[in-house]
């Protein structure tokens, strides 16, 4: 017998012995559809996909009638959804009357929030009650973060911005009887397939994504990755701070700073840095505002012929970064009280340099001044390069004004050149995560200008210490990762929700581990893919209880 | 409740891929026609692997199930490599596996299971049941995937090899063996 014969014969004893089960398997997708239609787009997890549970519906359908199928929709189809994030970010599904059909955690915190509590058939004020009270149980919502995001998402707008003003009511009322204020922002969500794309991207509600999303439009110094990480409060802080206007989003309360050092601490930890005396300051301003991923006041200030510029932690008060730069406007004051009048002759007569006052500045002048400029000690013999000091000098000075050892440094540049006037090294370099810029006084090898900010590019040394040199140029992105996962679990990006993505060194080998829940199995996908490949290392598929 | 089965397989090997290709474009949207093609087209495949790796006649049954609902949930993010028929597959074997864990149970059936499951099917004749019966009896977990893979799924064996994870000359010299074992008992007893 030849193999043909064989596989023909295999192939139809299999054939012949197929369960027929195509009628139940239609009308299974039926009813999903049926539900997908009825239902806002937020609500993945519809039906079960148990077969009979299935049947079941589409039969109801069948002989209720319009009838069956009103009372069906009014209990079982999700009307609403209302989002509440605080950092816990919660999703509470109602269905027409207001009864919670689920409570989805959508972080880690809002697990602890929402613990073995459960929510089924109760009214929606009762469960916004008992998660609001067990956010200020579990500590989230205090004195020192007291914002609140409350997102309502409803297919009839009127109904939406009801529901949405009735709760931040609320919840206010309920913020209010503690011992401190809150602030809650509300906001109808509408959302766009973007958006939608957005929150699955970054696991967090459409609530945040809408807010997020606002305020990127709003300000371009932010990218709506910066912003993930921030908790409400911190957007909200942020909001208030750049004086942004968000449409959509209703506002009660304000945001607390508490958690901040707050400007006055932080302006002091930027006069004793720079070593300036507080009276002296001049053109000084403070801002809150998020930078490298943390809030910083960035704080200004002119000091005594110098430019300051720092950011200042606003959690910690650490600096983060600091910038010192001659003051090219700066007129030095005279101990002379002619001073004022000098300044007015100047100005009218013009004829400066003969006033009775034989040291009066002349700051943009080619004429080097032998004294009285701070910081930029004599730097006359600009034409003799014999009496600079050696670049090799220039780096020892600015390495030890930086207080780093020479080995430890990467990405070293210098240059000399003529800055204000005089010839100066500009050196760049990089240490342990901080990238510095020093011009150092070629002729005296005094630091006129020093400025240390973080690298945003720091790759924190490996263990493993197998890609010393890696970078993530040779790696594949997160995007095409996430792409390789989804084509080999066979789900389409936005069935996806609870995404999470990392990029890891496991013994060496730089993966992706990306988890996610997908479809209407309520399944579990966890996968590492290969960083440089992009194959499927490994993958795990789980019931989802 | 049974109703005659139109294989589109008749012709043997695998189903045409642009056929299976057209079939999900439509179930993407939302076609019910294009899905009740589909599974005419592939189901005998998808329960024959299912079946190969699975050993139980109730859990291929319920992987065929999902495998459609996955489809059919799936569908619109699908886009065409040219490989319709693999993807199914891979779906297929990943949903297997799962089961596989759910149950925690990789025993075999003893032979016996079968017997009233075969009765049942009206459609099988006294070979069929005999050639299944010695396809879960005979052949190792792998050359059973394997077998099944290339007779009934019209896999090349290149395409076997890299759905099973296989090297291609292990899938060779497996359904070589496998092949012999069978055409010995199949032609003695029949």
């Amino acid at each position: 017998m030849a193999n043909k014969d064989t596989e023909q014969k295999i192939r139809q004893a299999f054939s012949n012995t197929v369960p027929d089960i195509r009628d139940s398997i239609l009308s299974d997708c039926k009813s999903q559809k049926g539900a997908v239609i009825i239902m806002t787009d937020t609500n993945k997890r519809t039906f079960s996909p148990r077969r009979l549970a299935g049947i079941a519906a589409a039969f109801l359908l069948l002989i209720g009638g319009m009838a069956g199928f009103r009372t069906y929709r009014a209990n079982y189809s999700v009307a609403s959804t209302v989002s509440l994030d605080v950092n816990p970010s919660i999703e509470i599904q109602v269905n027409k009357k207001e009864e919670v059909l689920a409570v989805n955690p959508r972080n880690e915190d809002a697990q602890i929030v929402v613990g073995d509590m459960d929510f089924k058939g109760s009214n929606l004020d009762v469960a916004v009650n008992a998660l609001i009270g067990s956010m200020l149980r579990n500590g989230y919502l205090n004195e020192l973060a007291n914002s609140i995001l409350i997102s309502v998402d409803n297919q009839d707008p009127a109904k939406s911005a009801e529901l949405q003003e009735r709760l931040a009511n609320e919840i206010n009322a309920v913020l209010q009887s503690g011992t401190f204020d809150g602030a809650v922002l509300s906001q109808s969500i509408s959302a766009d397939s973007k958006l939608r794309e957005l929150a699955d991207t970054y696991g967090i509600t459409l609530g945040k994504a809408q807010l997020i999303q606002q305020i990127t439009q709003q300000s371009a110094f932010y990218s709506f990755e910066d912003l993930v990480p921030l908790s409400i409060n911190e957007l909200n802080l942020l909001t208030e701070s750049g004086n942004l206007n968000l449409a959509n989003v209703s506002s009660l309360g304000t945001a607390s700073d508490k958690a901040y050092i707050g400007q006055e601490k932080a302006k002091q930890a930027a006069i004793s840095h720079a070593g300036a005396s507080a009276d002296k300051l001049t053109e000084y301003e403070i801002e809150l505002d998020f930078e490298h991923g943390v809030m910083v006041y960035e704080v200004e200030f002119k000091c005594e012929g110098f430019e300051y510029d720092y950011e200042i932690d606003a959690v910690t008060g650490a600096v983060l970064k600091s910038g010192k730069e001659p003051d090219n406007d700066y007129v030095p004051p005279q101990t002379d009280t002619a001073q004022p009048e000098t300044g007015s002759s100047s100005q009218t007569g013009g004829n400066a340099p003969q006033t009775d006052n034989s040291s009066s500045p002349a700051n943009n002048g080619n004429t080097p001044q032998t004294n009285q400029s701070p910081g930029q000690a004599s730097s006359e013999d600009q034409n003799s390069k014999a009496s600079y000091i050696s670049e090799e000098q220039a780096k020892n000075a600015a390495l030890s004004h930086a207080g780093v050892s020479a080995n430890a440094i990467t990405a070293y540049e210098s240059d000399l050149d003529r800055e204000h006037g005089i010839m100066v090294y500009d050196i760049d370099f990089k240490c342990e995560g901080f990238e510095y810029e020093y011009e150092i006084d070629a002729a005296t090898g005094s630091v006129l200008k020093n400025q240390k900010e973080r690298d945003d590019d720091y790759i924190p040394a490996q263990s493993g210490g197998s890609q010393a040199s890696g970078g993530s140029g040779s790696y594949i992105s997160e995007a095409r990762a996430k792409e390789i996962a989804f084509t080999h679990a066979g789900v389409v990006a936005n069935a996806v929700y609870e995404y999470e993505a990392d990029l890891d060194d496991e013994h060496g080998k730089m993966i992706y581990e990306i988890e996610f829940k997908a479809g209407n199995y309520e399944y579990e996908y966890e996968y590492e893919i290969d960083a440089v490949s992009g194959s499927v290392l490994k993958y795990k598929w789980d019931e989802d209880d | 409740m049974i109703i005659c089965l139109t294989s589109a397989n008749d012709s043997g090997g695998q189903p045409e891929s642009s056929r299976l290709d057209r079939c999900l474009l439509g179930i993407a949207d939302e076609d019910s026609q294009a899905l009740a093609d589909l599974y005419d087209c592939t189901s005998a495949s998808v329960y024959a692997f299912a079946l190969s790796i699975l050993k139980n006649t109730q859990d291929a049954e319920d992987v065929l199930h999902d495998c459609y609902l996955h489809i059919y949930s799936a569908a619109s993010g699908y886009r065409s490599s040219g490989k319709p028929m693999a993807w199914i597959l891979t779906i297929t074997r990943n949903l297997c596996l799962l089961k596989l864990r759910e149950r925690k149970r990789m025993a075999d059936i003893p032979p016996e299971n079968w017997e009233p499951y075969l009765q049942a099917c009206e459609n099988a004749s006294p070979e069929d049941r005999l050639i299944l019966t010695e396809c879960m009896k005979l052949l190792s977990d792998e050359e059973r995937q394997i077998v099944i893979l290339h007779a009934v799924a019209g896999f090349k064996h290149r395409e076997t090899a890299k759905l099973l994870e296989l090297p291609l000359s292990t899938v060779l010299s497996k359904y070589n063996r496998a092949m012999k074992k069978l055409k010995n008992h199949i032609g003695k007893e029949y």
